[in-house]
């Protein structure tokens, strides 16, 4: 019988065997192929939905053991799959991601070719990352890890002849495999240690204390899931593969895959290891949080590459959940994950209107487009939408969850007297307004300003691209609308499980296991907050909605007609003013903006464009350093 | 605990790092993958060693209480992580030929296209 | 329907759009005429900035063929309705119309909006004159958010000291038990600091690189012309008087007799004092600064006088 318990693994094992089917018959029938993915993606989704009400909504924890090998007098013997609430929390943004992702890369890629092999790879990528977020087994959550990036390599790689795919393959590939077998070697330690890989009895085991052969396993794995999340240090290979990936891939990759890493380190350090109240952890994953953010946005300002540029946001943005997450309390592991699913939407919006862009203009190189607003009306209003919500400003998603990191960051400032976390609140509020003039430039660059020759051919793109982009252009809003609601059905129990140890082993190893070994829950209270009074911004809407007639309506509002030749305006009135030259295409966008700004920061430029200097040497470098960096400091201040 | 195991697993690890940070022809960076792949692969069989134990291969009629055997499960995951080591190796080593033919090189410090 | 009414006389009248409009404007000409009498002359008329506004009222709105209309129209109402907003959360001395518990993050975040709607309307416009104006625009912006944040953070410590205060009621009524927060000596370079970055959000000499008019024909407003333009130099008004009251919620908010009429008076009195001493007689005696001078003014100096006092009230001065 096929209770809902058995969901979780249908949907993955779905996943994979849709991408052994379209294997077999992709490369004949493009219709078999197409429905083959888009019905399998589209039955994972709703199987992970279905279990929004039992796991969500009544508070259960599913635990499925494959092949019914329940644990034997207190021993975990099979493999575990263990649903909780944050699981499913990250469940749900996965399989919303490649669906989405799977619509839009049916007219995406269509002039590609061995797209049998392109779908493929997808499925596989999807199968692979709802696992790791859905199993309750260490080194299942490793061999997922394998799976995912195997199949995040191949598709970098996808369009071969695009500049530096291979490259960035092959970076993605070495960086990813030395994090990998970080992981791997934590996991054998931490077997050593404990003689389980299930992670429910791992946290019971563990919940003693920590020995030397455990604190070390613990750096080792925290090292490889950083990598899989791209922090900085770790985040170069990163950069490069979401910009020649295909962009339906890339949106992939900015919206579940680095979640993946995330809810791996959210669950190594809040369950497994419970080491999150220590301060020493905290300010680590702070300040990673913290350099994260700010080298991802002060890189992206310098970008010249449209993908290149939100492939450095990704990387900032995801700084922000770390630095929120870092802090151990409700309302920063709130954020963290209202960020995270926020993020997910909007990164996925940008990626999208990028691929669009791209789709219809051939190149997403910020000094060759410009003025697409003409052409692409449908794709500029998107886009607007997604830059400001990255941006922070109100009513989009990313104001309330930034608004949540910053209040908790400080409120852990003043709690604990310590003033790094001010600074920290300081970084995240500039980090915020770099970001918003980061997506100024891309307005300016891509959107505004004048259509230069070569883009004169564009159009629109077709509507099954254009679904996708309005589907997560209406969540941004409603996200930060009725965040409210998001708060209560889905933020709160995710929070809640992640602090209840307790919860996820009775659940997995049976009732009264974690009491006997000692676990412990913390309490958390619910997140309360509100700027919103409904019947106070209704007035405003409509007060703003008349001032807007009134403006439009008063004075004669002309615009002039086009003549069809020359492209120039009928009446001189309605040209761009040039202070009486001959106008001449002269867009500002890409590398001319920001002067200033870019003037003063020179050195500062200098050293960080010079450090990502493209060799898998240095790259390599950085990750073991920084593996290097966190086993010292674990060693000497989590003792 | 067989001490000259670990030992070598932690140089064979070392050394693979040193390969992958030092060396700049590619095909040695893959090789220095692998060797980190068999380093860890030398430390979970090891762990699962004890001494005196024999293979842990029983009917359910031999399985008697008081057995001693070898731990199984790091051995189940040691030819896991051989597997996955040989598909990481073959991908990355198709990636090299096809890094070859595109970029006419195989010296890290030229494959880099992708920078700033 | 009662709270209905009541909202819509905040919104409207006080202390939204109606008092915000005409204080605004009165700031702007007293500006004006300060400024011309400095520089001895005669100047226009104080209430010259409302006869401005009813003149491009009437023009006609000459839409580029270039740009985008729709973003080209929304941008100026957009910034004037966040102005506007802003108002309804700065307390007026001891009245405040909307407080939450998390006023300051909101009040920092729609700041930025009246900036963005220049850009975004700037680069709507289409015009190269107007990409640069917004390209210096968003690097001033860039620069003033860093002083402005840390003398946020350090009002609200101070008021809060061993909990967390965002609320700007809240930091009004401890002024109004501790005395205000410009009689305390570790707030005073963040009020020093605030002087400065008030003159850089609202555009005025030395700091109005975005719209220079002598070197980029003023920038991201070159294409505007009648309605949105009247809009856009109403926000420029508005964003004087919302900044210096925002300056007296956080460093004078103490003083309260208690006749709401009253407050708002010697608010205004407050403000105008404050719009002659740090954008009148600044902008009479300075040039104007180059956008690379301008970063790194507000990035050293300024933005040392506000950690200055972030660290003084952290040690707990």
């Amino acid at each position: 019988m096929i209770t809902y318990a058995h969901f979780p693994v249908l949907a993955v094992m779905g996943l994979f065997f849709g991408a052994f089917l379209v294997e077999i018959f992709g490369s004949r029938s493009k219709a078999v192929r197409n429905f083959i993915a888009i019905v399998t993606a589209a039955g994972a989704f709703g199987l992970i939905a279905a279990l929004i009400k039992p796991v969500m909504l009544d508070g259960e924890v599913i635990s499925y053991w494959m092949g019914n090998w329940e644990p034997v007098s207190g021993y975990a013997i099979g493999i575990g799959y263990e649903i909780d609430q944050l699981g499913l929390f990250f469940a749900l943004l996965i399989v919303t991601t490649f669906l989405l992702s799977g619509f839009y890369s049916l007219r995406y890629m269509e002039r590609d070719h061995h797209l049998g092999h392109y779908y493929t790879l997808y499925l596989m990528l999807s199968g692979s990352v709802l696992g790791l977020s859905l199993t309750g087994d260490v080194f299942n959550m490793f061999i997922m890890i394998e799976i995912m990036t195997f199949a995040a390599v191949a598709l970098t790689a996808f369009r071969n002849e695009s500049r530096g795919a291979l490259e960035a393959a092959f970076k993605y590939l070495v960086v990813g495999s030395i994090g990998s077998s970080f992981t791997l070697a934590g996991i054998a330690l931490l077997y050593a240690q404990c003689h389980t890989l299930n992670m429910a009895q791992l946290a019971s085991i563990l919940a003693a204390g920590l020995t030397p052969t455990t604190l070390f396993a613990f750096a080792l794995m925290f090292t490889g899931l950083a990598v899989k999340s791209y922090i900085v240090p770790f985040h170069a290979p990163a950069a490069d593969a979401y910009t020649t990936a295909p962009t339906s891939i890339s949106m992939v990759f900015s919206g579940m895959v680095n979640k993946a890493g995330v809810y791996g380190m959210i669950r190594l350090v809040y369950v497994i290891f419970r080491a999150i109240d220590l301060p020493a952890m905290q300010m680590l994953l702070a300040c990673f949080g913290t350099v994260t953010m700010f080298v991802g946005v002060t890189m992206a300002l310098a970008q010249h590459d449209f993908k290149r540029l939100l492939a450095f946001h990704s990387i900032s943005q995801i700084g922000y959940v770390i630095t929120s997450a870092a802090l151990g309390t409700g309302l920063g592991l709130t954020g963290a994950l209202f960020h995270a699913m926020n993020h997910t939407l909007f990164k996925g919006l940008l990626f999208l209107c990028a691929g669009a862009v791209l789709y219809a203009a051939g190149t997403t190189d910020l000094d060759r487009l410009g003025g697409l607003s003409k052409r692409m009306p449908k794709t500029t209003v998107c886009f607007l939408i997604g830059a400001f919500s990255i941006s922070g400003l109100p009513p989009f998603n990313g104001f309330v969850s930034k608004w949540i990191v910053y209040q908790s960051i400080y409120a852990k400032a003043v709690e604990t007297h310590n003033f790094a976390y001010a600074f920290i609140t300081i970084v995240a509020v500039i980090v915020s307004v770099m970001t918003l003039a980061s997506f100024i430039k891309v307005t300016q660059a891509v959107f505004f300003g004048q259509l230069p020759a070569s883009c004169a051919q564009v159009r629109e793109v077709p509507l099954s691209m254009r679904i996708p982009m309005w589907i997560m252009s209406v969540l941004c809003v409603l996200t930060g609308v009725f965040y409210d609601f998001v708060n209560e059905h889905l933020l709160h129990p995710a929070v809640k499980a992640a602090f209840n140890a307790t919860g996820y082993i009775d659940a997995m190893m049976g009732e009264g296991y974690a009491a006997a070994a000692g676990v412990a829950n913390v309490e958390v209270a619910p997140v309360e907050f509100s700027y919103w009074n409904p019947i106070l911004w209704l007035v405003l809407f409509v007060v703003m909605l008349v001032a807007v007639f009134f403006v439009i309506l008063t004075g004669r509002n002309t615009r002039g007609r086009v003549l069809e030749e020359t492209g120039a305006p009928a009446d001189g009135k309605y040209a761009t003013y040039f202070s009486g030259e001959k106008s001449m295409p002269s867009h500002v966008g890409g590398s001319d903006l920001f002067w200033g700004f870019k003037h003063d920061w020179k050195s500062y430029f200098t050293v960080m464009q010079g450090a990502h200097s493209g060799v898998v040497n240095d790259y390599a470098l950085w990750a073991v350093f920084g593996g290097a960096v966190v086993m010292l400091f674990m060693f000497t201040f989590l003792r | 605990m067989i001490y000259t195991n670990y030992i070598a697993s932690v140089l064979l690890i070392v050394l693979g790092l040193y390969t992958i940070l030092y060396k700049k022809h590619i095909i040695k960076i893959v090789l220095g993958m692998g060797i980190v792949d068999y380093g860890i692969n030398l430390l979970i069989v090891s762990i699962g060693f004890n001494d005196g134990g024999t293979a842990p291969i029983f009917t359910m009629s031999e399985l008697i209480s008081g057995a001693y055997f070898v731990d199984p499960v790091p051995q189940a995951l040691t030819l896991t992580s051989i597997v996955i080591g040989a598909c990481v190796d073959a991908m990355a080593l198709s990636l090299v030929i096809k890094l070859y033919k595109q970029y006419k090189t195989t010296n890290a410090d030229e494959i880099r296209r992708l920078r700033g | 329907m009662m709270t209905f009414l009541t909202l819509l006389f905040k919104i409207l009248v006080f202390p939204g759009f109606l008092f915000v409009t005409v204080i605004g404007l009165l700031l702007a000409g007293i500006d004006r005429k300060v400024l011309a009498r400095m520089q001895k002359r005669v100047g226009p008329p104080i209430v010259q900035p409302v006869y401005d506004f009813f003149k491009l009222m009437g023009k006609e709105t000459i839409i580029p063929s270039a740009a985008n209309k729709a973003a080209f129209l929304t941008a100026p109402v957009v910034g004037l309705v966040s102005l506007v907003v802003l108002m309804l959360f700065i307390p007026v001395f001891s009245y405040s119309a909307f407080s939450g518990s998390a006023d300051m993050i909101v009040v920092l975040y729609l700041l930025t909006i009246p900036g963005v709607a220049l850009i975004v309307g700037g680069s709507a416009s289409g015009s190269p004159y107007a990409g640069i104006g917004i390209s210096r625009e968003m690097v001033a912006m860039m620069a003033y958010e860093l002083p402005l944040v840390m003398v946020l953070l350090s009002v609200a410590k101070k008021a809060g000291g061993d909990s967390l205060c965002f609320s700007l009621q809240d930091i009004v009524a401890w002024q109004a038990a501790n005395g205000c927060g410009a009689f305390h000596w570790s707030l005073i370079p963040a009020a020093l600091a605030m002087l400065l970055v008030i003159p850089a959000e609202v555009g005025t000499q030395p700091f109005d690189v975005a719209e220079a008019e002598t070197e980029i024909c003023e920038g991201p407003l070159i294409e505007y012309s009648g309605a949105p333009l009247a809009v856009f130099k109403l926000n420029t008004a508005l964003k004087m008087f919302v900044m210096t009251a925002l300056f007296t919620a956080l460093f004078f908010g103490g003083i309260d007799t208690g006749i709401v009429a009253l407050n708002a008076l010697i608010l205004v009195a407050i403000c105008v004092v404050l719009t002659i001493l740090c954008m009148t007689t600044v902008h009479a005696v300075t040039a104007r600064l180059k956008v690379e001078h301008l970063f790194k003014f507000y990035w050293t100096t300024v933005a040392g006088l506000a950690a200055a006092s972030l660290v003084l009230v952290w040690i707990g001065l």
